[in-house]
């Protein structure tokens, strides 16, 4: 073997070490070092998810007491339950406010009944403490009324204009709610066939009948799908103070409900 | 004679051997001990790349899972909170879809000309047929209610029938596109008078159509036909018929818009 032969032999054997120590031991490890690398990034980005899931759950938390304010608010204009005596005293308030006579009211026809077995189902459910899901559908149950009114043209138009105003949406896009809510349908005005006046005159007097829809929460949901004041249903936290509180008696009776 | 060299062979210049006595053995040794060293460095890197690594992904995990279970515990507030949203999207919906019978009535009131009056008036909305129909049948507004709203009531049964939970929406009784249709009977003192209210119904903000049902002059105080009509008219003033068509509810989306335009640039204050 030849000097030149042996330098060779040499080079080879080094860099064959060298190949190996780097193909058995240092590479793999960097190789688990990069593939950490991908664990890490993923983690991260689930990190960041979950912070942002958290801090939306937080801001949800302190935004509850007012979201549970405007909740039962807006029960006012879609109740739980059927409500008609509430309804009732509401055209008759609206009515005497408007100096007209309130003469009657009839159920709609047959998909009344339903609603009001609806509506009953709805607020027992609520009674009996069930945690509805909170996410279920806001599909609202129909219940069409007939009202008659007597009064003139302008009071009458008044009178509409007062429960057009019960639940009414403001400027900024929010909801003012401070009665029950109710789409007319129909009306007819024509004259108040017995009434004259003392010197045998017509009377400026109308019969209005109005046909109406009211609308009732789902079955499937109470009021407040079993939440209460403290907390929402099925959670063992308490919101955190700091918002304004639900309703109290001596709340104003005009509540304004901002998205 | 030849010249001799006395320098003996192996210190001579040029002739020393790169590999030295060991042959180039040594340099192998420092060359593969180099080699080593630098192998341990990296992969020492490599192996502390590698804890630090996991001592993160560990420590990110936990923190996310930590997240994750405060914001499990958090969830029916969030819940709450879509509950409400929902509920006031469907109760927006619902009020964006009526139509403004008052307004409707004061623009009616507003623009009547002197020398007509009202004696009957019908309005519906969703029921362009019906409306049509009900001046053949004044008296079957009062009794029969949903004769006029046939279709808003028949969905509002559909919904009850169906089972409101299981509705995913929101059903009104003037869902958007109902065209809201008012019938007017009335009396005028002349033709003219007619034409002239025709003319001024026009005006009514909202109105898409003005159509004449009918102008009958009576030639003495006869009841006046028409949609509900029970009024008299005075001898010779003609009876008038007529339909006012108004545009279609609009949908939710195109007044929220509108809403939003309005509140942006503070119109409507």
């Amino acid at each position: 073997m030849t000097n030149r032969d042996r330098i060779v032999l040499i080079v080879i054997s080094t860099v064959a070490v060298l190949a190996a120590g780097w193909l058995l031991v240092v590479s793999p490890e960097r190789k688990k070092a990069s593939s950490l690398k991908t664990q890490v990034d993923a983690a991260n980005s689930q990190l960041a998810s979950a912070s942002g899931d958290l801090a939306r759950a937080r801001a949800d938390q302190v935004r509850y007491a007012a979201a549970y304010a405007s909740v039962v608010r807006l029960g006012k204009a879609v109740p739980a339950g059927q409500e008609v005596p509430s309804l009732m005293y509401q055209l008759a308030q609206a009515s005497n406010r408007k100096n007209v006579e309130f003469s009657s009211i009839t159920s709609g026809s047959g998909s009344a009944g339903s609603a009001a077995a609806s509506a009953s189902a709805a607020s027992s459910a609520s009674a009996s403490g069930a945690s509805a899901s909170s996410t279920a559908a806001a599909g609202f149950t129909q219940m069409p009324f007939t009202f008659v009114f007597n009064g003139t043209f302008k009071d009458l138009y008044h009178l509409f204009q007062q429960l057009n105003g019960y639940t009414v949406r403001t400027t900024s896009g929010g909801l003012r709610v401070s009665g029950r809510l109710l789409t007319i349908q129909s009306t007819k005005l024509s004259p108040l066939s017995s009434t004259t006046t003392s010197g045998g005159a017509q009377s400026d007097r109308l019969t209005g009948t109005i046909t109406a829809t009211a609308y009732v929460l789902p079955a499937s949901q109470g009021l407040t799908g079993g939440a209460t004041q403290a907390s929402p249903a099925g959670s063992a936290t308490t919101p955190v103070s700091g918002a304004t509180t639900a309703s109290s008696p001596s709340a104003p009776a005009i509540a304004r409900v901002t998205p | 004679m030849r010249a001799v060299n006395l320098i003996p062979s192996d210190s001579r210049a040029g002739t020393t051997p790169v590999a030295g006595r060991s042959g180039g053995a040594a340099y192998a040794v420092l060359a593969v001990l180099g080699g080593l060293a630098l192998l341990a460095l990296l992969y020492g890197m490599a192996h502390r790349q590698v804890s630090d690594r996991r001592a993160e992904v560990a420590s990110v995990t936990a923190r996310a899972q930590r997240a994750q279970a405060e914001a499990g515990q958090l969830a029916p507030y969030t819940s709450f909170i879509a509950l409400r949203e929902e509920r006031m999207h469907a109760v927006s919906d619902l009020v964006d879809a009526r139509f403004d019978w008052a307004h409707a009535f004061h623009e009616l009131g507003r623009v009547l000309p002197s020398g007509a009056s009202l004696t009957a008036l019908e309005g519906n909305v969703g029921g362009g047929e019906a409306s049509a129909s009900a001046s053949g049948a004044p008296a079957a507004g009062a009794a029969t209610p949903a004769a006029s709203s046939s279709t808003p009531a028949a969905t509002g049964t559909a919904t009850s029938a169906g089972g409101a939970a299981a509705a995913p929406t929101v059903t009104s009784a003037t869902p958007p596109g109902s065209v809201p249709t008012f019938t007017v009977s009335g009396c005028a003192t002349s033709q003219k008078q007619v034409a002239l209210t025709l003319t001024r119904l026009r005006l009514i903000d909202g109105v898409s159509e003005v159509t004449l049902q009918s102008s009958t002059a009576s030639s003495g105080a006869s009841p006046a036909g028409g949609a509900g009509g029970s009024g008299n008219c005075g001898a010779g003033d003609p009876a008038f018929t007529i339909q006012v068509t108004f545009a279609p509810l609009p949908s939710s989306a195109a007044i929220g818009s509108a809403t939003k335009l309005t509140s942006q640039t503070g119109a409507g204050r």
